[in-house]
């Protein structure tokens, strides 16, 4: 497992949050997990603004997880402006939601997502989908090399 | 310039009227015998013929109906001159199609006004004329009559039944209705009885034809308020003469003649004594009218049925029919209403004159040796009639208006109100959506905490739950699930409801094929024989009929898990809607009785302990079905399996490409 490699998890139900880290947990994703619940705070966090002023540089994530619904800004609009953003704009964006809607899948990709996965009731298959992200996002997937993110 | 032939045997006459029409620039062209007609015929196209009946080589009517039976003259206009007294000689010629009968001695002023008159609606522009409705049930008469009709100008629309023809009468207002009294729904007395009763209607002419030979029948034609009534046992010119004349009084003179009292009237005097009628009529010829003598009551109505008049002058004591009756018969029919009636009688009787006005007359006169006052009486009555047209013109031009009007508003409330249910509908639609959507999201959410801390906790603290609360824990996680899927099953019912219809050729085959590989897939343990017909297609919808599959293979692949040798067919079916397509398993089957409730949401024949699944996969097939305007259908026997059968809609151009 890539080390160095820090997953940026978008979140806003605490359920969630907790469920997600047991599922990399169980599924032996050792990486570094950071945890916001807004969709300003990920934007804050990502472009180094507001309560993330002082984060360091070298710490941008090899994935964001985001969920669709989120409070103040949802993810769709977090997603639209990490990719006009020069400074995230290759960054790989999974959305990870409830939805199985076409027009959030068909908008997301508009949006340049990576990935859409929708999040299984069945916390076994959880655990397998987590398992799959660790594996294809930090292991076997090439990221652009550094400076260029 | 238009070319008039006068055919008479007098020379006088020829003269008379050559004179007459050459002031007013017609040219006229005299011919003594009816061989120079012909001759005069095939040299130059003429446009009316005044032709006298008793000629040296033959008989008038006789050539009349030569010249109708001849499609380049079956629409010349023919006005007959004739000295025949008796009115079956007039009845004669104008049920053989004469346009108009004038009796001699004439008056050469009304012979060339009317003349003028039969030019000029030959020159209007014929196509504008209203239609002519036939209603009969019978397709024979029907398309005899409307030959007849088409050869007399017409134009025809007919009907097999009371109703259609009324529905035909609303949407395509006909100028005249031939209607047939016997009808195999409603009959010909009640659809005349309809249109009289509708104001935008009433001016309808009717004709009621009908097989009896009972006079009743005539009676509850008039009663009906026809106006006129022909026996289909008649000659069939008989009915084009009756539809001329309720035509002619129907019709409405163009506006700039419709206040002048000086055009050609017609006059009808009816009169038992041959001595007063005589008088009569040579006294209001010397006025410029034409009359026409009838010597009774029953020869007034059968003469009234073919010849239109302007006013009818009739004798209250006559033997037969006395006066009351024909005046009270004469009224009864709606065309002929209007026609001012004065009643003449010998007696100054304050009771007959009064009894007379109660049936309907309009005026009522003694008789005497000085006609100077009838003269006057019947000015007025003419004036007074021409006045009361000018007045129903205006008053019907201003309904006219008022129902455009009407009309114009309730077309634009119904476009508000449509637009308006638009709305409210695209409103509804995105507030479902709007609901799903947080269905799908809101409600997993709390189902995944369910799920997971349970297995959180099954995982971490197995030994302090023990076995029964490990069980504990086992159930609220298939109930979890349970109810995760019975949230999936729902949307997708939404959403195959809502989605739009996206129909282009599918391989059903290859769609099958693919969909019983992945029910192979989840379980690889079982064995099942599927046999798909191959090369099955079909137009629809590729992603709603994937869906439809996956429910009726599914269900199959279910219901076949306890058949020890589990066979699952797939192949077209002759139905009786056309081709459709059949799914049919050899498993559990189920209780026919019940199928029509399988395709409610909801309704599951066996427990979920026996099989499992939401009872909302069958109530997606047949909405989408539905969608695809076929139809859906079970058939099973318990314990030996079941088949559903499945038809869509066949569209046109179905092999091109899907929207």
């Amino acid at each position: 497992m890539n080390r160095t490699g820090i997953i940026l998890l978008v979140e806003d139900n605490p359920d969630d949050v907790e469920l997600t880290l047991r599922a990399f947990e169980r599924s032996q994703v050792v990486n570094q997990i950071v945890v916001v619940t807004d969709g300003q705070a990920a934007l804050d966090y990502l472009h180094r603004t507001g309560a993330y002023t002082d984060r360091d540089a070298g710490s941008t994530p090899a994935v964001i997880l985001l969920d669709l619904k989120l409070p103040k800004l949802d993810g769709l609009d977090v997603l639209r402006r990490l990719r006009a953003d020069e400074r995230t704009r290759r960054i790989p964006v999974v959305m990870l939601t409830s939805s199985r809607e076409d027009s959030d899948l068909l908008r997301s990709y508009d949006l340049g997502a990576n990935s859409f996965v929708r999040k299984p009731v069945d916390f076994a298959s959880f655990i397998e989908a987590a398992r799959h992200l660790g594996l294809y996002w930090l292991i076997l997937n090439e990221r652009p090399p550094d400076g260029a993110a | 310039m238009s070319l008039v032939l006068v055919v008479d045997d007098s020379l006088t006459v020829r003269m008379d009227l050559a004179d007459a029409f050459e002031a007013v620039g017609v040219r006229a062209v005299p011919c003594a015998t009816l061989a120079e007609a012909r001759r005069a015929l095939e040299l130059e196209p003429v446009e009316l013929v005044v032709l006298d009946v008793l000629l040296p080589d033959g008989d008038g009517v006789d050539f009349l109906r030569e010249l109708r039976e001849a499609p380049q003259s079956a629409h010349l206009p023919v006005l007959v001159l004739s000295a025949e007294a008796e009115v079956k000689h007039r009845i004669r010629g104008l049920e053989t199609g004469a346009n108009e009968y004038v009796g001699k001695p004439y008056d050469r002023g009304y012979v060339v006004a009317r003349a003028r008159e039969l030019l000029h609606a030959r020159q209007a522009p014929g196509t504008d004329r209203a239609p002519v409705l036939i209603i009969d049930d019978s397709i024979t008469f029907r398309e005899e009559l409307r030959e007849l009709l088409q050869r007399g100008g017409h134009t025809v629309l007919s009907a097999g039944s009371g109703e259609d023809g009324l529905r035909l009468i609303a949407a395509q207002r006909p100028g005249a209705l031939l209607v047939d009294g016997v009808l195999p729904g409603i009959d010909g007395a009640t659809v005349i009885r309809r249109v009289r009763l509708d104001a935008a209607l009433r001016g309808l002419p009717c004709i009621l034809l009908t097989a009896s030979e009972d006079r009743g029948a005539e009676l509850l034609a008039l009663d009906a308020g026809a106006d006129a009534f022909v026996r289909k046992d008649e000659e069939l010119e008989v009915i084009l003469a009756r539809l001329a004349t309720v035509l002619r009084h129907a019709e409405q003179r163009p506006p700039d003649q419709a206040a002048s009292t000086l055009g050609p009237k017609k006059i009808l005097a009816v009169d038992d004594s041959p001595t007063y009628l005589h008088e009569l009529a040579a006294a209001l010829r010397a006025e410029g009218y034409d009359v026409v003598p009838v010597r009774s009551g029953e020869e007034a109505l059968e003469l009234l049925a073919v010849q239109a008049v302007d006013c009818v002058l009739l004798d209250l004591v006559m033997p037969g029919l006395g006066g009351h009756e024909t005046c009270r018969r004469i009224k009864a029919v709606p065309v002929m209403r209007e026609i001012p009636l004065i009643m003449l009688t010998a007696l100054e009787d304050r009771g007959a004159m009064l009894e007379g006005l109660s049936v309907g007359a309009d005026d009522y006169i003694a008789k005497s040796a000085d006609f100077e006052v009838l003269k006057a009486r019947v000015r007025a009555q003419l004036r007074r009639r021409q006045f009361e047209d000018e007045h129903r013109r205006v008053r019907e031009r201003l309904l006219q208006k008022e129902l455009e009007a009407t009309e114009a508003r309730a077309v634009r409330e119904l476009a508000e109100t449509r637009a308006g249910l638009v709305a409210e509908l695209e409103r509804k639609n995105r507030e479902l959506e709007a609901f799903s959507y947080s269905v799908s999201h809101d409600l997993r959410a709390p189902l995944r905490s369910i799920d997971g801390f349970s297995q959180a906790l099954l995982e971490d603290h197995a030994d302090a739950l023990g076995p029964r609360g490990r069980d504990y824990l086992g159930r609220v996680r298939a109930a979890a699930q349970r109810m995760a899927e019975l949230i999936d099953d729902l949307l997708e019912l939404s959403r195959v409801s809502r989605a739009e219809l996206c129909v282009g050729r599918v391989d059903l085959s290859a769609l099958a094929q693919a969909v019983v590989a992945e029910l192979r897939r989840r379980e690889p343990e079982r064995t099942v024989t599927v046999d798909i017909e191959p090369g099955m297609e079909m137009a629809a919808d590729r992603k709603l009929m994937r869906i439809v599959l996956e429910n009726l293979l599914g269900n199959a692949w279910k219901f076949t898990s306890r058949a020890a040798d589990a066979h699952i067919t797939l192949g077209t079916a002759a139905t009786e809607d056309g081709a459709g397509w059949a799914v049919c398993d050899n498993g559990a089957g189920f209780d026919v009785t019940f199928a029509d409730k399988l395709f409610r949401p909801f309704q599951r024949l066996h427990s979920v302990s026996e099989f499992s699944g939401t009872g909302i996969g069958l109530a997606t097939v047949q909405r989408i079905i539905d969608r695809h305007g076929g139809r859906v259908w079970a058939d099973a026997t318990v314990g030996a399996g079941a088949i559903f059968t499945f038809t869509v809609a066949q569209r046109q151009g179905a092999g091109g490409a899907g929207r």
